[in-house]
């Protein structure tokens, strides 16, 4: 078993909605109010909607709006085809978003409005971290923790990562090539599409990711022990 | 106290809210509001406070007297923040104030943090000495009459902060505008665990049969919970499913309207021997929590609502339920997943049959709507909120925070 040069401590975080008081009835007050809303704002609408846990068909709350809320189906599959992700900073990704509804627009008439009360409300967060008490020191200790630690862990050193590392790095996958020397394993970890699967998925994913590795560390091979003796 | 949410909690909720105790620690925590009794602010912070207190925090909850033309006047000020409109005079406003004023000599307002509740104590601000105040709205205020609340902002405005249960519920302040939901106790009789003997004593009490499927609304009888629609919406499913339909609620004691509303559903429902009508007195928590937990199919079918918290009750009794889209059932129902949003008469109807013929799916929607509960709307999660906003306050920070 490989020894870790420095251990992982897990932190998991909360957030507490603050509302900005801006808010769109239809898609033309959507994009406007898109373009200048606060960076934190577009922050919690794309990149914390996987804080909900579950996920519909959507991957951020503009393309969930459009599609529920105002049925403009087309412009909510380009919306939840956007990747975050793919973007230096929120004024390249709040650029993107704004683009993507003024192309819609230019092909569809007079925008539909929604039933009062069902308007889109621009929020942001304050995000509070705190430890979880769980500190891992190898690969072994790491595959227990990563099945039982809270989903806010999972955002936080997963989803939220992305947008403090930058390079598509996350917490995890840094720590095994860096801690770890394990570059092939971060490059797996790393390789996950994190729009095709629930907080839940991925934790899964990176269990099962991480399981292999360390039964081949044991075995040298990715057989489990039972299909080893048999 | 709080040991005893462990294991019901999120561990998670738990742990934040022994570090946010640890900083806050031995500092103090005041609420203000205007009735001892009866509502949910009331219920809530009658559990909420031993537990704030249990975390080392010095809580304290402090309740406002007033004469009944205090009281006429609130209630004129409550209605015109919902829309309605209503005749509030200049004189109106200074006996508010003078109330507020008399109040403010009476109670200990010197507190670390304040938090007051609804408009009746808003002009308290006026006597802050200390502490981070905060303005806590349970009511949904985004279409007030424009006078009214204009003048309340001008106490409103003074504080650090508000707080509203719904982003659609909040106005335009120029302050900082948090939202935090209500919540259920876990642990309360109305939520608790029941022994089947204990379910079985509500149902013989009120002569329930426990051989067919029973469909349930909890609900004031009061024309926005929309009895009416319900009944229909059984009869649709009979002609389908045998199954009893279940109407409960409290008479509304502060509400003229409960009287005519109670007739009309009795004659609507026309001696149907398989609708029961259940008046329940006061403090019914428990036979309220046997009836849900009884219940094969339940409704909360609002045309108007403001949280709905008895969504969330059913819910964390493994029940999905099938509630109007109004209010803050959404935020509650997520539609297909832990229970059914509807918009008429006939898709309350097909979502029953939905139900009553697809106990898998009822049973999968059922714990997926206890998760959904136990993550977001539990007593610790709203605990957890109003410490963390108090704590986000004094800390004066970005919008990230390191405990």
């Amino acid at each position: 078993m490989e020894k870790s040069v420095w251990p992982f401590d897990f932190k998991q975080c909360i957030t507490i909605l603050k509302a900005t008081g801006e808010k769109a009835k239809n898609l033309r007050e959507l994009r406007d109010v898109i373009s200048i809303v606060s960076g934190e704002s577009i922050f919690h609408h794309v990149y914390q909607y996987f804080l909900k846990g579950h996920i519909l068909e959507y991957t951020n709350d503009f393309a969930q709006w459009t599609g529920e809320s105002l049925e403009e189906s087309a412009l909510s599959e380009h919306l939840s085809n956007t990747d975050p992700y793919a973007f230096e900073n929120i004024h390249e990704l709040r650029g993107r978003l704004v683009d993507v509804i003024d192309e819609y627009l230019k092909k569809t008439p007079g925008p539909k409005e929604v039933l009062p009360g069902n308007e889109f409300h621009f929020n942001q967060t304050i995000t509070l971290i705190f430890p979880a008490e769980i500190r891992v020191r190898n690969l072994a200790e790491f595959l227990i923790a990563i099945k039982y630690v809270d989903g806010s862990s999972l955002y936080y050193h997963f989803y939220e990562a992305r947008t403090r590392l930058g390079g598509g790095r996350d917490d995890f996958s840094q720590w095994f090539e860096d801690a770890l020397g394990k570059g092939e394993l971060a490059e797996r970890i790393r390789a996950i599409d994190l729009f095709m699967h629930t907080t839940e998925g991925i934790r899964r994913h990176i269990a099962d990711t991480v399981e292999e590795e360390v039964r081949r560390d044991m075995y040298g091979t990715t057989h489990n022990a039972t299909v080893f003796w048999q | 106290m709080l040991t005893r949410y462990s294991g019901i909690s999120p561990k998670s909720d738990l742990m934040l809210l022994q570090k946010l105790g640890e900083k806050l620690k031995n500092r103090s925590f005041l609420h203000v509001n205007s009735t001892r009794a009866g509502g949910g602010v009331a219920e809530i912070l009658q559990r909420m406070i031993p537990l704030i207190n249990d975390l080392g925090i010095d809580a304290r909850w402090e309740v406002m007297e007033g004469d009944s033309s205090f009281f006429d006047v609130t209630k004129k000020i409550h209605n015109a923040l919902q829309g309605n409109f209503e005749d509030i005079t200049e004189e109106m406003w200074q006996h508010h104030f003078e109330v507020n004023r008399r109040n403010a000599e009476r109670l200990g307002l010197d507190a670390d943090a304040v938090l007051i509740h609804d408009p009746q104590p808003a002009p308290l601000i006026e006597y802050r000495k200390t502490g981070t105040w905060m303005w806590r709205c349970h009511i949904d205020v985004s279409n007030p009459v424009r006078e009214v609340s204009d003048y309340l902002l001008r106490y409103c405005r003074k504080y650090a902060a508000a707080i509203f249960s719904v982003a659609k519920f909040a106005m335009a302040m120029d302050i900082g505008e948090f939202i935090i939901s209500p919540s259920i106790d876990p642990i309360s009789d109305k939520n608790r665990e029941l022994t089947p003997d204990e379910i079985n004593k509500t149902l013989v009490k009120y002569r329930i049969p426990a051989d067919r499927p029973i469909i349930l609304q909890v609900s004031r009888f009061d024309r926005f919970k929309d009895p009416l629609g319900v009944i229909e919406a059984y009869r649709i499913v009979k002609k389908y499913n045998d199954c009893i339909l279940i109407l409960a609620g409290s008479p509304a004691t502060d509400d003229p309207e409960g009287e005519t509303v109670l007739s009309e559903v009795r004659e609507y429902a026309a001696n149907d021997p398989d609708i029961y009508i259940l008046l329940l007195p006061p403090f019914s928590d428990k036979d309220i929590n046997a009836l849900q937990r009884t219940a094969t199919v339940v409704l909360q079918k609002s045309l108007k609502e403001g949280f709905g918290l008895t969504v969330s009750e059913t819910m964390w009794k493994g029940k999905p339920v099938i509630g109007g889209a109004v209010g803050g059932i959404p935020l509650q129902i997520v539609h297909g997943i832990t229970g059914f949003l509807v918009h008429s008469v006939e898709g309350a109807a097909f979502r029953i049959r939905q139900f009553l013929n697809n106990p898998d799916m009822t049973k999968r929607m059922g714990e997926k709507s206890r998760e959904y509960v136990r993550t977001n709307f539990l007593i610790t999660r709203q605990i957890r909120d109003y410490l963390s906003v108090w704590y986000t306050l004094e800390s004066k920070g970005g919008s990230v925070l390191e405990l």
